[in-house]
């Protein structure tokens, strides 16, 4: 492909990319043209030496990439634009100048893991970033899934909620939405530990549902008691555990033990 | 031979005067000396064990050694003509002609007093190579030749590799250090990576596990200076550590290991790896960077495990100034106190950050909360969530009451939550119960498993001196050469004791 057209086809994907609404049939086959474009042109996964405007292209069609994988919600596809651009953010990062939108992705990146409860790869991630760790609360794209993983590891769900609306940029939301799914049942098997009994209203707030049959069909997927005429959520109370003795397990180290203090007498 | 000779006698009639004033021989150049000899033995028989020994000293001799007695080496063991010499002087900084003097009459000196004759033949390559090695480690002393350093450590690297003789092998683990530093110094450790993975490879190949067990070191080193903490990991989990590595790399290995495992969220592996680490380390007097770098990262990660660290780390003499800001993090664990937790982790920051162990000292905030709420269920039999809200600086009755309720179910407390009257109830005796069940059983297992592991491994450590046996079979021999004169004896004896008895 030649580099013109290249260029054209990129201006094209810019202009219907700034365009709204947003038409994500053309963004997708133009993004389809311009991966073979880049590939023929070896930009990428670029190594050694390259022109920087060409890398700059590369990177940017790349970043448009990942962002309408997320309007698309296609998360496969956002990782694979993610690992690409890695080259970018990381090995060109003394060549190139840092994109704005670097850290709005490596945000999504993290959400993205958060929601998929990958903990240890979202901390890895983390802390491979190139920005020192107490600069992170000054950046708002950054600081935001960290404060999620925070609040959801000590438990301050209410504040996950009220996060949600405090997006930094509109595709967060995309992961807010399944994040909350993840928090609701966190709750739900909290609230079964914690609570004999709970009142509807009170189990409504808690879940941050709407309304009574939303909570009614949740309740009845988890299993709980309701008793309507008190309006009562009765959680099954578990019976002692039965403490079993380990027979098999115990004789063997037993007669392991005795094996090895033959060897040591 | 007659400009040898003429040599000769000045340099008889130098050394005649010098002699009051040179009484003493130089140290260092005479250690050199020795290595060289070392060095030699150790091709000529193919021992990688002399050539161990001339490594074991290198750190002290690099403190103790400069330029000129680096040169007066060089001149002394190269033959006058030789291009492996004049290459390696062209490493070190021109000498003014004072210098030059004082080096002919050292090397003069030395020469009379240890090598009557003079050098003739060209020394085996891994003279050379040591001394490259010292050389570079000069340069580095002094942070205006850092560059001059790492061409040369570049160029030794090429030079080791197109020797490839197998008895190079041990020095050029220390030369991979050499590189690696001089290019850490010179600030782009990045681009020595390459170098490295490709070197790591050859090696890998030629089962040369003193260059592995190095470079394997070095390539996380560099990882991690850069934060790449997967590419470590997806290395670690590429590569097997030689086991015949010296404890240094080991200990190095396992703490590189437990800082890859700590971000991982993976504490328990990466407490096992860094307790590896400070066993293997060397005494904390000798190398207390290190013992402070890991003992820092212990502490840590013992808190995130919720365990609290000894109080004796921080008396330690090496560690009590450096960790400093640690301790009070602990206290603030320990405590349960949210604002004392986040005004230790303020006030420090630098220093954590320098430690990078910021990230994962934020983490520890959930522990802070979880001791708080214990504590405060061990003392309160029923306690209202505002109570709660209050003791543990949380920011609404709303957080407490998902955080308590989280406790409970992570097994932290064991209580209820009375949501109508706003209170938490806590079980009390409840925790009592749990006193003996097959926790108990497992951790009694685990340990004994590790006594006895711990004495199978001593008993398989235990050395026995060589041939000591055939001494034992002499012995045993000699004992049944006396059994059978005992036994004639008795024989004999009992042959007497019938006569006697014949006689009685």
């Amino acid at each position: 492909m030649a580099q013109n057209q290249l260029k054209s086809l990129y201006n094209d994907l810019k202009r219907s990319f700034e365009a709204k609404p947003f038409d994500l049939k053309k963004c997708g086959s133009l993004l389809a043209k311009l991966k073979i474009g880049l590939i023929e042109t070896g930009l990428l996964i670029p190594q050694g030496e390259h022109n920087i405007d060409d890398l700059v292209v590369a990177r940017d069609i790349l970043e448009i990439g990942a962002i309408w994988s997320i309007r698309t919600r296609d998360v496969p596809s956002f990782d694979r634009y993610f690992s690409q651009l890695q080259t970018f953010y990381t090995d060109y990062s003394s060549v190139l100048q840092p994109s704005k939108n670097e850290y709005p992705i490596r945000g999504l990146n993290l959400i993205r893991l958060l929601t998929q409860n990958r903990i240890a790869d979202f901390h890895t991630t983390l802390e491979s970033l190139p920005i020192p760790a107490d600069a992170i609360a000054d950046n708002q794209y950054i600081s935001h899934p960290v404060n999620l993983e925070q609040w959801l590891m000590e438990g301050s769900y209410s504040k996950v909620w009220n996060a949600r609306e405090r997006a930094p940029v509109e595709e967060y939301k995309f992961f807010v939405d399944s994040l909350m799914g993840t928090i609701r049942n966190e709750i739900a098997s909290c609230e079964e530990a914690a609570y004999e009994s709970l009142p509807l209203k009170d189990a409504l707030t808690l879940l941050f549902f709407n309304n009574q049959s939303e909570l009614l069909t949740f309740a009845q997927q988890r299993g709980w008691q309701v008793d309507l005429s008190r309006s009562l959520i009765i959680f099954a109370t578990k019976g002692e555990e039965q403490a079993e003795i380990p027979k098999q397990k115990l004789i063997s180290s037993s007669l392991a033990y005795a094996r090895e203090l033959e060897q040591i007498v | 031979m007659k400009s040898t000779e003429k040599e000769d006698q000045k340099d008889d009639k130098k050394q005649e005067t010098k002699e009051e004033v040179k009484k003493e021989p130089p140290t260092p150049l005479a250690e050199i000396k020795g290595n060289f000899v070392l060095i030699d033995r150790a091709v000529s028989t193919l021992e990688p064990r002399f050539t161990h020994r001339v490594l074991k000293t290198l750190t002290t001799l690099v403190k103790k050694i400069d330029e000129k007695i680096i040169r007066n080496a060089i001149e002394e063991v190269y033959p006058k003509e030789s291009a492996t010499k004049t290459a390696l002087l062209s490493w070190l900084p021109a000498s003014p002609s004072e210098d030059v003097e004082m080096q002919i009459e050292s090397s003069s000196t030395s020469t009379t007093t240890t090598k009557p004759a003079p050098v003739t033949t060209e020394p085996v390559p891994e003279i050379d190579i040591y001394l490259r090695l010292l050389i570079i480690h000069q340069l580095l002393k002094s942070t205006g030749s850092v560059s001059e350093a790492k061409d040369l450590s570049v160029e030794t690297v090429k030079k080791m590799q197109a020797l490839n003789r197998r008895s190079l092998d041990s020095i050029a683990a220390k030369v991979w250090f050499a590189v690696e530093r001089s290019f850490e110094l010179d600030g782009d450790l990045a681009e020595a990576r390459p170098l490295f993975l490709a070197a790591q490879r050859t090696a890998a190949l030629r089962h040369d596990d003193d260059t592995q067990a190095s470079l394997i070191n070095r390539l996380l080193r560099s990882y991690l200076a850069y934060s790449l903490y997967d590419q470590a990991d997806k290395l670690v989990s590429k590569t097997t550590f030689p086991v015949s590595a010296g404890n240094p790399q080991f200990a190095r290995y396992h703490y590189y290991l437990g800082r890859i495992k700590a971000v991982q969220l993976n504490y328990s592996d990466a407490h096992t790896n860094l307790q590896q680490a400070i066993r293997r380390a060397p005494p904390a007097t000798l190398a207390p960077g290190f013992y402070q770098a890991v003992h820092k990262l212990f502490v840590v990660v013992e808190l995130l495990m919720g365990d609290i660290p000894d109080r004796g780390i921080f008396r330690h003499p090496v560690l009590e100034k450096p960790l400093k800001g640690y301790f009070e993090i602990v206290k603030a664990v320990r405590t349960g106190s949210l604002s004392q937790f986040q005004q230790t982790v303020l006030k420090h920051a630098v220093l954590f950050q320098a430690d990078k162990t910021h990230t994962l000292i934020t983490r520890l905030r959930q522990n802070v909360i979880k001791t708080g709420i214990r504590r405060l269920s061990l003392a309160y039999s029923l306690i209202s969530l505002k109570d709660i809200c209050v003791k543990l600086h949380l920011d609404s009755e709303e957080d407490a009451e998902y955080i308590v309720g989280k406790a409970i179910r992570d097994g932290v407390i064991d209580g209820r939550l009375v949501h109508e009257k706003g209170w938490m109830a806590c079980g009390g005796a409840g925790g009592v119960k749990r006193g003996y069940g097959s926790e108990v059983a497992e951790v009694f297992t685990r340990r004994i498993g590790y006594c006895l592991e711990l004495h199978n491994q001593s008993v398989k450590a235990m050395r026995y001196p060589l041939n000591a046996h055939r001494k034992e079979l002499a012995d045993a021999e000699g004992a049944r050469e006396r059994e059978k004169e005992l036994a004639k004896e008795i024989q004999e004896g009992d042959l007497d004791d019938e006569d006697l008895g014949g006689d009685f």
